[in-house]
């Protein structure tokens, strides 16, 4: 059988249902490295089945836009159908290492106050091996996969 | 190891500490935690820099890049709480607050908000990695499938 090796770890987040019911979420914290240079925490969701990452449209401010539009229109599938998306190229740093990749902008990505979008895989997942424990609420990381 | 500080000349004794332990550590980590011991905050930046807290007086090179990723994953950085483990314990409460409106959070803590994005970061312009999302004016969704 194969054996994985992973540096680090990443507890999921907890947050409550109004129910008080605990939902765990696998949360990332990634820094966008913004056109002024100034870096910007921006929580993501562990999502592989996100092939980009995927940021919701109201953050354009963050990458220097005047509307979220600017951008390459893309074609994206979501659970809702094929949906405009913007792709930009930013920076970001993530797991130590800093990686310049592609990054789109959704409108339809719903607000949520623990997380602004999903951490996609292009680019950046070529950085990375991921184990996921979900339960135990963990994801692990190593950065020589 | 000799270290590279040129930036102490206003802090005398401050710089002679540190010069002395320059000399006597035998590698970058145990000048870290020499400096650990005596109570002096530090860390060391992306780009190799080493930081020390309070003071913000730099070595610059202190170790080259690759050894600063290495060296940043396995030590704290500067004023970096859980910002997110913050914000999801205290969800409820600072939905009351702010709902409807873009927050900063920074230290454990809201260090800004507004109802614009723009607006807020021109407020946390001073801030290292402040945490920023959108507070909710509704009820929050916690079921959801994206599949992009």
């Amino acid at each position: 059988m194969p054996s994985k090796n992973f540096e680090r770890s990443v507890k999921f987040y907890e947050g409550k249902t109004q129910n008080g019911i605990s939902v765990w979420l696998p949360l990332v914290d990634v820094s966008l490295i913004t056109p002024s240079n100034s870096r910007i925490s921006l929580p993501l969701l562990f999502d592989t089945g996100a092939s980009v990452i995927t940021l919701r449209a109201d953050l354009y401010p963050l990458l220097g836009l005047r509307s979220w539009d600017e951008g390459l229109k893309v074609q994206t599938g979501t659970g809702g159908g094929q949906v405009d998306a913007y792709q930009y190229t930013a920076t970001i740093e993530v797991f130590g290492k800093s990686i310049q990749c592609p990054i789109q902008l959704l409108p339809t990505l719903p607000l949520h106050p623990l997380f602004c979008g999903l951490l996609g895989r292009d680019t950046v997942f070529n950085e990375f091996g991921f184990g996921f424990w979900e339960s135990t609420h963990e994801l692990f990381v190593t950065e020589s996969p | 190891m000799k270290l590279p500080v040129t930036t102490f000349e206003k802090i005398g004794d401050f710089k002679n500490v540190i010069e002395s332990m320059s000399i006597e550590a035998q590698s970058p980590t145990e000048f870290l935690a020499a400096l650990e011991r005596i109570g002096i905050g530090s860390y060391v930046t992306e780009e190799g820099h080493l930081m020390i807290r309070y003071w913000q007086i730099g070595a610059e090179d202190f170790v080259p890049p690759e050894q600063a990723s290495i060296i940043r994953t396995s030590r704290p950085l500067p004023d970096q709480g859980d910002n997110m483990d913050w914000l999801s314990k205290n969800l409820q409460t600072i939905r009351q607050e702010y709902g409807g409106k873009w927050v900063a959070v920074y230290n454990e803590r809201i260090v800004a908000s507004s109802s614009t994005l723009p607006d807020l970061m021109n407020q946390i312009e001073e801030y290292d990695r402040p945490l920023i999302t959108l507070i909710p004016a509704g009820p929050v969704i916690w079921t959801f499938t994206y599949a992009l």
